[in-house]
């Protein structure tokens, strides 16, 4: 090494100090933070891949929010469908045991009384609503759905929820496919463009593979007089009248809407299931989400504690060398 | 015998002097720029008398300074290229921060809560809560996109000011070396030692590298130039061209933009030369804001007035849910829309992409009445959330760029590039630190002083000053001895 004057000693000595102590600095701040950067120009592709994961978090979490918002719709409509089952057993155990002449026309006058009220129970089902919105109204849902005559009053409006990104699932049953059996065809489909969802298509009479008697489909027709109001009515009317062919007739109708119940049913169920699955896959993924997202930002705390013990003891034997140095002078000697 | 007093004499002054030095060496060893002198110093001319060629003692002559030119040289174009990167360092630095969202929220969370807001509202949209959550999330994208086009221009401004100063430094430096070469000169001419001037201008000549890459020379007459590269010269002898700085319309500037500053000579001010400056503080400010920082703006307006459209497009197809009327024609009645219309921006319509972000807000219809936000695709459905949904499909529709990205992934390159940039210009910086610290060790090693070497010169000279006097005092003595002989 050739001349070392003051300066140039001093300068060597400022420069490795102040490299020891801006890392030190560096080790100090991520031991604060706990995290390995904390600006975008300490990883730049980690920082970029850490926000659009914290934005998929966000997303995931009011995906959750959607599909608990959806379940409970959902969970509200199958209810509605069980007590219409049961309303139609019973007015169908009516309908057969009144199917014989074997009571009197005064017995059956009150039997009709039982099955007007089995009428507005349905007709009351038909107009439930959570908080403000009805469930059976399609996009009209602030109208109630039903009249006292049992005519509709919403459209074929199917609401669809975003569930998980681009997975758009129909919540709702409108008025005409749970009581008139009107079939529209709703697939859970991803990936569609709600602008493309269809809404007043009217339903097509379509044939129900899934019902028993292809006889009763002919004639499920699209009109008030199938209607699940309408053939209580007719039950009712029927018994009033003591007409017991009618009440006969009844009987395949009530088997029919029954069936189209439970279908309706499995297709709550279906989507109610398709939701969960979703859900668990949403789950899964915030895991992996949030596990992707600790391996870039957080610091590696067992090394980073390391480093810090490490880059000390450089410090203190940095701080030893130039006391060494600056402390010795050919002058103390001279005296 | 006379002789012999004289050459004591002269060994006496030329000590003396060497002391002097030493003195004023060990005084300045922490004087900046400042660089050690020594004595030099000849035999006298020997003189022939009674046969024998006989010496005539020592004489001093000049103080020299131990200087480098070529690494003098090399500390300058080190000196630039650090100042440059530390510069452009500071500033990038800055402009990260307006996009660092690792403590704090900024835009990419801001436009995920828009979005996910109307997920929300599609959810319930009849109901007005959220209609007014969706409102307010809309705000605070407004807002963000102001944040961070509004911080940009400061930046900008900021280095318009700096820019300024640097020129008023520059000015400053330019002519404090004009004064130092006049000094030099003058000196030289009575052949008077010009050392300590010299290390001070060498000093300014330094801080002037700072600016801007130059180069430096001495004419065949003697006058020092200094000039810098891509502009000419600065300074020939005892004459600079004075710079000046001001704000110029973007027809005529480099940023294209309005009320930059720019570098000119004030004798020719017509002639724009910012952009001719090589390396330094100048260059760096220059990239940081013409580049940089114009570059994201145009990032950030574009993705501003792309937003805004894309969700007043969509929008604009809906029916507003006003009380949810089942009325499908809007009427007017004095003045009061009632009933659901359609048609209505969320955003008010951007006129240009240039300052769409700034210039980003809610529509007027929207501002007044959250009810005016629309979520039907028909009217009279109050649970119709076709809208709703479109507008918040968009947040993962690659609607960017030719269909190549999203506006999140939009975003989020331009966030990945500074911070690419600004690790870039810290990596440059800490290698063009590590490059003038060298040379200026170097320098030192040649140029500084070292006290231990002082001491030491001290001593020596010390004691040549004794043996020098010892020297005329045996010289007096002899002459005693003879005068006695006399008596």
């Amino acid at each position: 090494m050739s001349r070392v004057s003051e300066n140039s000693s001093r300068r060597v000595i400022d420069y490795s100090l102040n490299r020891n102590k801006r890392r030190m600095e560096e080790l100090q701040y991520q031991g604060a933070s706990l995290k390995s950067m904390t600006k975008p120009s300490d990883n730049p592709v980690g920082n970029v891949e850490t926000l659009s994961l914290k934005s998929r978090l966000v997303d995931n979490e009011q995906f959750n929010k959607n599909s608990e918002y959806a379940k409970t719709f959902l969970t509200n409509t199958e209810q509605v469908i069980e007590s219409l089952t049961e309303i139609v057993g019973k007015a169908k155990e009516i309908a057969i045991a009144q199917s014989s002449d074997f009571y009197s026309p005064e017995a059956r006058s009150n039997i009709a009384n039982e099955i007007i009220h089995l009428r507005e129970q349905a007709l009351a089902l038909g107009n439930k609503r959570i908080g403000q919105k009805h469930l059976f109204s399609g996009f009209k849902s602030l109208t109630p759905p039903f009249d006292s005559k049992g005519n509709y009053f919403g459209d074929d409006g199917h609401i669809h929820i975003e569930v998980a990104k681009d997975f758009f699932v129909p919540i709702n049953l409108t008025g005409r496919e749970l009581f008139f059996g009107a079939k529209n065809e709703i697939e859970i489909d991803s990936g569609k463009d709600p602008l493309k969802i269809k809404a007043d298509k009217k339903p097509e009479l379509q044939i129900n593979r899934d019902l028993a008697s292809d006889e009763t489909n002919k004639k499920d027709n699209y009109t008030n007089q199938k209607s699940l109001f309408s053939q209580l009515e007719v039950l009712a009317s029927a018994l009033q009248n003591d007409d017991s062919k009618l009440i006969q007739s009844t009987l395949e109708n009530f088997d029919a809407i029954q069936n189209r119940l439970v279908t309706l049913r499995t297709r709550i169920g279906s989507v109610t299931n398709s939701i969960m699955t979703s859900q668990n896959t949403i789950e899964k993924e915030t895991i992996n989400i949030a596990e992707r997202k600790s391996t870039l930002e957080d610091a590696d705390v067992t090394k980073l504690f390391s480093d810090i013990v490490r880059q000390q003891n450089i410090l203190t034997s940095s701080y030893k060398a130039t006391q060494g140095m600056l402390q010795q002078s050919l002058l103390k000697f001279l005296r | 015998m006379t002789n012999l007093l004289n050459i004591g004499a002269s060994g006496l002054a030329a000590a003396k002097k060497s002391l002097q030095t030493t003195g004023h060496n060990i005084s300045n060893v922490n004087t900046e720029g400042y660089s050690r002198q020594r004595v030099t110093q000849h035999t006298n001319a020997p003189v022939f008398k009674g046969g024998i060629m006989q010496g005539t003692g020592v004489r001093v002559t000049g103080v020299r300074r131990i200087h480098d030119q070529y690494l003098e040289r090399r500390i300058l174009s080190n000196n630039t290229e650090k100042n440059y990167y530390e510069n452009l360092h500071d500033q990038l630095s800055q402009v990260e921060n307006v996009f660092n969202e690792m403590e704090a929220d900024g835009l990419t969370f801001v436009l995920n809560k828009f979005f996910n807001s109307f997920r929300e509202l599609a959810n319930q949209p009849e109901n007005d809560v959220i209609r007014s959550v969706v409102r307010d999330n809309a705000v605070l994208v407004t807002k963000d996109f102001q944040r961070v086009h509004q911080t940009l221009d400061n930046l900008s401004h900021d280095i318009d000011l700096n820019i300024e100063q640097e020129v008023n430094g520059i000015n400053s430096l330019m002519s404090t070396i004009t004064y130092l070469n006049k000094k030099i000169a003058n000196l030289e001419a009575i052949q008077d030692e010009t050392g300590d001037f010299r290390d001070q201008r060498d000093l300014a000549v330094k801080k002037l590298a700072k600016s801007f890459k130059i180069s430096t020379y001495t004419e065949d007459d003697g006058s020092f130039v200094v000039s810098a590269e891509g502009v000419g010269t600065l300074i020939s002898g005892g004459h600079y061209q004075e710079l000046g700085a001001r704000a110029t319309s973007k027809e005529d500037n480099s940023s294209k933009k309005d009320g930059s500053y720019e570098v000119f000579f004030v004798s020719r001010p017509t002639n724009d030369i910012t952009s001719s400056f090589k390396g330094g503080r100048i260059a760096s400010f220059l990239r940081a804001r013409n580049q940089d920082i114009e570059g994201l703006k145009k990032k950030i307006n574009t993705l501003a007035f792309n937003m805004a459209n894309f969700v007043n497009a969509i929008h604009r197809r809906g029916y507003t849910n006003n009380k949810a009327i089942d009325n499908t024609q809007a009427k007017s009645q004095n003045g009061q829309i009632i009933g659901q219309q359609t048609g209505v921006n969320l955003f008010k319509v951007p006129t240009s992409i240039e300052n769409a972000a700034e210039a980003l807000e809610l529509s007027d219809a929207v501002k007044k009445d959250p009810n005016n936000i629309a979520t039907a695709l028909e009217a009279g459905k109050p649970a119709d959330n076709r809208i709703a949904l479109a507008i918040a499909k968009l947040q993962h529709e690659r609607v960017m760029e030719n269909g190549a990205s999203t506006m999140e992934e939009f975003y989020l390159k331009s966030v990945g590039k500074i911070g690419i940039e600004v690790g870039k210009a810290q990596f440059d910086r800490k290698q063009a630190e590590a490059m003038l610290t060298q040379s200026e060790t170097l320098r030192e090693r040649i140029s500084g002083v070292s006290i231990d070497e002082e001491a030491a010169n001290l001593v020596k000279f010390q004691q040549a000053f004794d043996a020098s006097a010892k020297v005329m005092q045996t010289a007096n003595d002899m002459f005693d001895t003879v005068l006695r002989i006399k008596s």
